[in-house]
């Protein structure tokens, strides 16, 4: 599912990271109006501030400097990030690109282009979160079916089990030790557990519950 | 200023769809300038403009009149005609009176509102219908924003406080065919249907509804009656004799509020224009926006529209609803909620009405969740 759309942004933390200059006039105002808390930054400031603020509206104009300062490591921050853009030329683009940005609005700025650029912004930030986190997990799952299929080769090996038997142990098994299947299953590999008792014939209903809830809390976590 | 007379433009479509309303509208704004002119506290000079409906004429007519010099403009009434010229005012600087209740989430600089937004009217609409009536509604509205968004946000206070929406159907603005969803609104015995249907379609929607409940033997008023958020006088006398009672509107006038203000004020637009429209909402609006729009221009003595902006914010009258004035932040006015039920005679009965005039929220910053409606459902239905 989805994350919910974000629509009221009363009490949210707007940074405003921008060059001088009459391109912002307004934005103060209309933040303002629609609840928010607004503070003004510099660039040497910002990286320090960014984590305790909801939204970064951040001027594209201030050059590669932004990305220098912001993503020092390549990596895009994690709060939204708003583009303010004076100059279109390519160069300065980029660095919408590079800041993550989800939203746009360019200067001067027209208020009622600013409510419309939060909502934009901080969902698309929201839904491309969920989606990198899903995609993580995925990924981590992927890395973990190899010890999955090992331990399923070995269980047959070992009890006698048919394939579908030995996979219906170890997903109870994890459930059980509340661990996702492939982290349970490198463990036991790694004989940091004890070896499953064969009772395949445990009661169907429970195993139905169990998986449900199991992959349930899984994806929660890695959420 | 004696001696100099300023222009005000008047953009109100009195012919086309809407033009009853708009005829109401343009009616209130004529009263105020003849008062304000009386008076001597500023000359007024109209200069009147009919786009007859035609959102390109509205484009026009505005390039129009801010081409002439004319400043400070008084009009509009569906959100679109409203979009469609506020480019030119920001362009020319120009300041757009909008004096109709909206939907709200808009804020231009560069316009000035008189009507109410849905914290003033949906919000105590939802409010009295929940403790009266009950919790489950049926919505049928004309396909476009007003509709749309109102629907949102009853959907989102109704479902918080436990009720439910039965349905949702959406009607193309000239359609007058209802028999489907009639037949639809007996079976789902909703405790009352919410219409953000306009114009002639609505009007055909609350006769035959009322027709198809005295068919089948049902008390309509009582049984299921139709709440609105725009349903105002000059439209019961529209709906004709039969079917214009027992309906529920929300607004923040009503022609029938009893204070020597209003009194004098129906008194005065009656014997103005006898032939009506009827005073409405929309119109006591229209008159609240030349009265601001007068006092402002004597406070700054020009009209330009940066002084005049200044001049409005906070602005304070005693207009025929009671206190009014401008909030200083948003543009837009603090207005008294009312709650009416309409009778035989074309008018509101005042059910229920805000000790004071409440503050407007345009953004619902104050009044909605930080999410959506999780309960929206997935899959609406357009039904032609």
């Amino acid at each position: 599912m989805r994350p919910r759309l974000l629509q009221n942004f009363r009490g949210l933390r707007a940074l405003i990271l921008a060059t001088g200059g009459t391109g912002i006039d307004g934005l103060d105002t209309a933040l303002e109006r629609l609840g928010m808390v607004v503070a003004h930054v510099d660039l040497q400031a910002a990286p320090d501030l960014l984590q305790n603020c909801d939204v970064l509206f951040a001027d594209v104009d201030l050059g590669p400097d932004l990305a220098a300062a912001l993503c020092p490591l390549g990596q895009v921050p994690a709060t939204p990030v708003i583009g303010l853009i004076g100059i279109e030329a390519p160069s300065r683009l980029k660095t919408l690109m590079e800041l993550g940005a989800t939203a746009m609005i360019r200067k001067p700025v027209h208020v009622a282009s600013v409510y419309p650029a939060l909502f934009l912004g901080i969902n698309q930030f929201r839904a491309r979160r969920d989606l990198q986190a899903r995609l993580e997990e995925h990924e981590r799952r992927r890395q973990g079916r190899r010890f999955l299929i090992k331990a399923i080769v070995q269980l047959m090996r070992t009890h006698g089990l048919s394939d579908d038997e030995a996979y219906d142990l170890l997903r109870r098994e994890s459930m059980r030790a509340r661990q996702t299947l492939e982290q349970y299953c490198e463990a036991l590999l790694a004989s940091q557990l004890p070896q499953p008792r064969a009772s395949v014939a445990e009661t169907p209903d429970q195993n139905c519950n169990h998986k449900g809830k199991g992959n349930h809390d899984a994806s929660n976590v890695a959420a | 200023m004696p001696g100099t007379s300023v222009p005000i433009g008047l953009l109100f479509s009195s012919t086309g769809p809407y033009g009853v309303i708009a005829r109401a509208m343009l009616n209130g704004a004529l009263l105020a300038v003849e008062e304000v002119n009386a008076s001597g506290q500023v000359a007024l000079e109209t200069v009147m403009r009919d786009p007859g409906g035609d959102l390109a004429s509205y484009r026009t007519a505005a390039a129009d009149l801010l081409g002439q010099g004319v400043r400070q403009v008084v009009g509009c009434y569906t959100s679109s005609s409203r979009k469609e010229v506020i480019p030119l005012f920001e362009k020319h600087d120009g300041l757009l009176w909008y004096p109709s209740h909206y939907e709200g989430f808009e804020s231009s600089g560069n316009v000035i509102y008189t009507g109410a937004v849905p914290n003033q009217h949906l919000l105590p609409l939802v409010d009295h219908l929940l403790r009266h009536h009950g919790r489950h509604a049926f919505c049928i509205g004309s396909n476009y924003l007003w509709a749309w968004e109102n629907n949102r946000v009853l959907r989102e206070k109704i479902v918080r406080r436990g009720g439910t929406i039965l349905a949702e159907r959406y009607f193309a603005v000239e359609d007058t065919d209802f028999d489907a969803v009639i037949h639809s609104i007996f079976e789902a015995e909703p405790a009352f249907v919410f219409s953000t249907l306009v114009g002639a379609s609505a009007y055909h929607f609350f006769r035959a509804f009322r027709r198809a409940a005295v068919a089948r033997g049902i008390d309509q008023p009582a049984t299921i009656p139709i709440a609105s958020c725009s349903l105002s006088e000059p439209e019961l006398q529209a709906i004709g004799g039969d079917a214009n009672d027992g309906h529920l509107s929300s607004s923040v006038y009503f022609s029938t509020i009893l204070s020597p203000e209003n009194e004098r004020f129906v008194r005065a637009y009656a014997n103005r224009f006898p032939q009506g429209p009827a005073v409405c909402a929309d119109a006591e609006a229209s008159y609240v926006a030349v009265k601001l729009l007068a006092a402002s221009i004597a406070a700054t003595g020009g009209t330009d529209a940066v002084a005049v902006k200044q001049a409005v914010r906070s602005r304070r009258i005693t207009a025929p609803q009671g206190d009014v004035r401008i909030d200083p932040d948003s543009l837009h006015a603090w207005l008294t909620p009312r709650i009416g039920r309409s009778n035989r005679d074309g008018k509101f009965e005042v059910l229920r009405e805000n000790p004071a005039p409440i503050r407007p929220d345009p953004y619902l910053v104050w009044h909605s969740p930080r999410f959506d409606s999780a309960d929206a459902p997935r899959h609406l239905r357009v039904v032609q």
